[in-house]
């Protein structure tokens, strides 16, 4: 009996272990740190380092980049692995410093057409619209030519591919998924495979599906694109049955929810009916994560919906849909913007049982340049109708019908990168961490943020020299959960941040704070926890902003405000323990310039008034729920 | 039909569409003959125009016959792939046949597998690409500049003598300001020293004799003073260690010179004269020389 009960013992405690490798860190198989050894720094299992990387990026193998760019994804490694490589136009390109992970995510749609159509593919010829294509690029007819670029375009959207060739997309992504495994360096570099679902192209459903393992994986299956559906519902049934089918993993990362007006977070079903359990269980298990800033505008949050958070109006695209067919109304919003989602989310829960908007947060730049560059001072555009020159400024990045809704290049925010606490750079700790939500959101540079929840954090642990040992014993990281708490307890959170040392130094770190009250409305609250300098709070409630050293003539600026680093230990002072709630951290650097004044310095040129020539850099963290039940 | 006259692509093709049409009806093409190219003084002219404009400077005699080169390569590829003798304004098109070109030429290339002969000459000719890179073992403790204000030198100069006379090991993890990054690094390499650090501070570690503590050495986050235990010195690998990298690049090399050899083979088809600049354009070039 007692041989019996050790053994289970020992089984569940292996199996704890596996699945807290699957899991990740977790309060139990962590605690072992807290008892005093000789070396801090033995049994640890826990992340110790942050990775950066893109989880969205075009080459021209998409079929809209093709167009315009020249580069393709060997390049697009190499560009992101930190080389030099030569851009569309002959500019010599490089970042500023490696990215840790990229995953090139080209649309499923007609996957790698282009380079086929123009070089003669013989399975592309053998389809008549492909002929037809081919002879009209190769005519010399400029009209022609133009034409079927337009053509090629537009068909991205369409009901039908104009081309269907299930062996030209087959190829194209068995060469992809073979150069990932080339430039995938465990410890160095890491290539995950992914693609991206175009739904519904002016209502911005998209998804980027990656994956956890390698080619021989990835290869069991082609590109899952919107000519197959056009209803996420369609592609989370079609990840569920490749998991099945093979044992692989898979995630989708849903992104500018703020040019869906409304779609992205809806609470009914695609087909309008109201929101059922297991789709909500679908959508949980195979979307851990919400892409909240990108080139295309910021979507955390919006001034309507936060009219008390003086940040929200940050890189906001809010006028129209995607292509600007459809207008906006205030009524989307909240339908669109990933902190009212969560606040909805918590609503959900409460009436279906399981919360479909539980997701964690990372930022990526989705260029259709086939280069990640998302720094300020480095930017090289949304796509190669937009890279560096005098006048990409004012020239049209996406054009509407209605010219008001017409959306110009120095509307582009230089954003951003997704850091992730991984136990070490590799597709499966990566691929885990994201499952697990131990990630945040940055518009571009590479800050260093930590985030824990617990009972029992003291204002002592925020000067740990180990913050990170401390914030795995006593609590959970960001992305972790709270359950039930303890009689008479308020939940209490360590953050700390530290800037990255390429950009500005840090203004404040901020808590947002969303709950559902019993009457089934949600409330938010942002909280100032840490700030550089001795500020105070006015009457208002409100800290004084940090100032500002932008030299927007020179693009210049100096560090000699902010912080370059800031902690803490925070108390929920308003928590009620009967009330659903999330937590994330936001961490805001000092104004440093913005993309277009370094534009404006290094072409000579003066802009139009309404354009922004500083910001305030953010990252956000993904949160950390608190349940009052079990 | 709405929905085309939306794409950005529409401004550059039509912007083309214009000036070939009105160009063709204005002026008489001197290189209409597929095996002359020639580029035109006007069309050297514009291009030192065009670079002037976006740089504020014109190009260096370099960066000049970069420019023409290229525009040489673009007609090239332009002709060949199409067969007729326009002289196109529209870069895009260009280079989308040039791609094309490349493509084909792609092909020829991933023809052969490299032996373990070819791919061992290519790591010996590369050595810097592969080389196994210096590691650290390190220790590190970090003042923050805004914590000690004035007195940020004189504290770091008294913590580093109080680092030099401890005896325990444990004592430097307790000591400093709070840093979210590690206290303590194993056999780390120089590059992720850089990518946390920042490359000045990884360059400074390179100099420090082990065994004791020095600084203050800065980052971009403050001061540190550090203790290298070990370091291990960098070295060129054997072929076996490296093999997959040393293919990647071999390839990657393969297919840029395999790209510039069926370049070579297609000009050698065309007679190419590039008028000579005007003297004033000779005269800016000449001057920016010298910067």
């Amino acid at each position: 009996m007692i041989l019996a009960l050790v053994c289970c013992t020992l089984a569940s405690g292996a199996w704890a272990a596996d699945a807290g490798n699957h899991e990740g860190a977790t309060k139990e198989n962590v605690a072992n740190v807290a008892r005093p050894q000789f070396s801090p720094y033995a049994g640890r299992s826990y992340p110790t380092r942050v990775f950066f990387g893109d989880t969205h990026l075009h080459t021209a193998i998409s079929v809209d980049a093709g167009t315009m760019c020249r580069i393709g994804q060997e390049d697009a490694f190499r560009f992101a692995r930190g080389e030099e490589i030569a851009t569309t136009y002959g500019l010599r390109a490089k970042l500023s410093r490696p990215l840790d992970f990229l995953v090139i995510s080209d649309h499923a749609e007609m996957y790698g057409l282009m380079p086929q159509l123009l070089s003669g593919d013989p399975e592309i010829l053998a389809t008549e619209t492909g002929r037809k294509w081919y002879g009209e690029l190769t005519s010399g007819d400029q009209d022609k030519i133009f034409a079927t670029a337009m053509e090629i375009v537009v068909s991205l959207s369409g009901d039908e591919p104009p081309i269907k060739s299930d062996q030209a997309v087959r190829s194209a992504w068995e060469a992809y998924t073979a150069l990932a495994d080339k430039y995938n360096e465990p410890g160095r570099f890491t290539a995950i495979i992914g693609f991206e679902w175009t739904a519904i192209g002016g209502f911005n459903l998209h998804r980027n599906v990656l994956f956890r393992g390698d080619s021989s994986v990835a290869n069991r299956t082609v590109p899952f694109s919107q000519f197959d559906s056009k209803n996420p519902e369609d592609l989370w049934k079609h990840l569920d049955a490749f998991e099945t089918k093979t044992g692989g993993q898979v995630l989708a990362i849903p992104h500018n929810g703020n040019l869906s007006n409304g779609r992205m977070f809806t609470v009914e079903t695609f087909g309008g009916k109201p929101l059922t359990k297991g789709l909500a269980t679908m959508r949980a298990r195979f979307e851990p994560l919400v892409e909240t800033t990108q080139i295309k505008g910021d979507s955390e949050a919006h001034p309507f919906l936060s009219p008390n958070d003086e940040f929200a109006d940050y890189e906001k695209w809010d006028k129209s849909n995607l292509n600007g067919t459809e207008a906006k109304k205030p009524g989307m919003l909240q339908y669109e913007y990933t902190r009212a989602a969560l606040k909805n989310g918590l609503l959900l829960e409460r009436t279906l049982g399981v919360n479909p908007f539980k997701f964690g947060m990372v930022g990526s730049t989705d260029a259709h340049t086939a280069m990640t560059a998302g720094e300020e001072d480095n930017f090289f555009g949304k796509h190669s109708g937009v890279e560096p020159g005098p006048h990409r400024w004012e020239h049209v990045v996406i054009e509407a019908p209605d010219p008001k809704f017409t959306i110009k290049g120095w509307q582009q925010a230089a954003a951003g990168y997704a850091g992730v606490w991984a136990t070490e750079n590799t597709r499966e700790a990566i691929f885990d961490a994201m499952m697990r939500k131990e990630t945040y959101a940055t518009t571009g540079p590479r800050m260093v943020v930590r985030f824990f929840g617990g009972w029992d954090f003291t204002a002592a642990d925020a000067q740990s020299r180990l913050p990170a040992g401390v914030g795995y014993a006593k609590g959970v990281p960001m992305g972790g959960d709270l359950r039930k708490a303890p009689g008479g307890k308020a939940p209490t959170f360590l953050v700390a941040a530290m800037k990255d040392s390429y950009s500005g130094n840090l203004d404040r770190i901020q808590i947002v704070k969303g709950w559902l009250d019993k009457d089934d409305k949600t409330h938010e609250q942002v909280y100032d926890v840490a700030w550089s300098g001795d500020r105070k709070p006015g009457a208002d409630g409100k800290l004084p902003p940090v100032g500002n050293t932008v030299d927007v003539a020179k693009a210049t600026w100096t560090n000699t405000i902010g912080s370059p680093e800031l902690s803490t230990t925070w108390t929920d002072p308003d928590f009620d323990a009967k009330q659903p709630a999330f937590y994330y951290a936001r961490v805001i650097e000092i104004p440093t310039p913005r993309w277009t004044a370094y534009e404006a310095q290094r072409f000579g040129i003066t802009m139009s008034a309404d354009v922004p020539m500083t910001t305030q850099e953010r990252a956000y963290t993904s949160p950390i729920w608190y349940s009052p039940g079990t | 039909m709405r929905r085309v006259l939306r794409e950005p692509l529409l401004h550059f093709l039509l912007l083309g569409a214009v000036i070939f049409v009105a160009y063709g009806l204005v002026s008489k093409r001197t290189s209409g003959e597929p095996g002359t190219i020639v580029i035109t003084r006007g069309q050297v002219a514009s291009m030192v125009e065009g670079f002037t404009r976006a740089w504020h400077r014109p190009p260096t005699r370099g960066e000049l016959q970069g420019l023409v080169q290229e525009r040489v390569r673009d007609e090239v590829y332009s002709r060949e792939a199409m067969a007729l003798g326009l002289d196109k304004d529209d870069t895009v098109i260009r280079r989308r046949l040039r791609q094309k070109m490349e493509f084909v030429s792609d092909d020829i290339a991933i023809q052969t597998e490299p032996s373990d002969a070819d791919l061992t000459a290519y790591l010996e000719a590369h050595p810097d690409s592969f080389r196994v890179e210096q590691r650290f073992t390190f220790r590190q403790v970090y003042l923050n500049p805004e914590r000690h204000g004035e007195n940020l030198v004189p504290d770091a100069e008294r913590l580093l003598a109080r680092l030099n006379r401890a005896d325990d090991e444990d004592d430097a993890s307790a000591l400093g300001d709070s840093f979210l990054l590690e206290h303590q690094f194993a056999e780390v390499p120089a590059s992720e020293v850089a990518k946390q650090f920042g490359e000045p501070f990884a360059a400074r570690l390179g100099g420090l004799a082990p065994g004791r503590w020095w600084g203050p050495v800065e980052s971009g986050y403050g001061v540190h003073l550090v203790f290298v235990s070990h370091r291990t010195e960098g070295r060129l690998p054997m072929l076996a260690e490296v093999r997959d990298a040393v293919r990647r690049e071999w390839d990657n090399e393969r297919r840029l010179k395999a790209n510039e050899r069926f370049y070579q083979e297609l000009l050698r088809r065309y007679t190419v004269t590039i008028e000579a600049a005007e003297p004033a354009a000779a005269n800016t070039i000449a001057a920016n020389e010298g910067q």
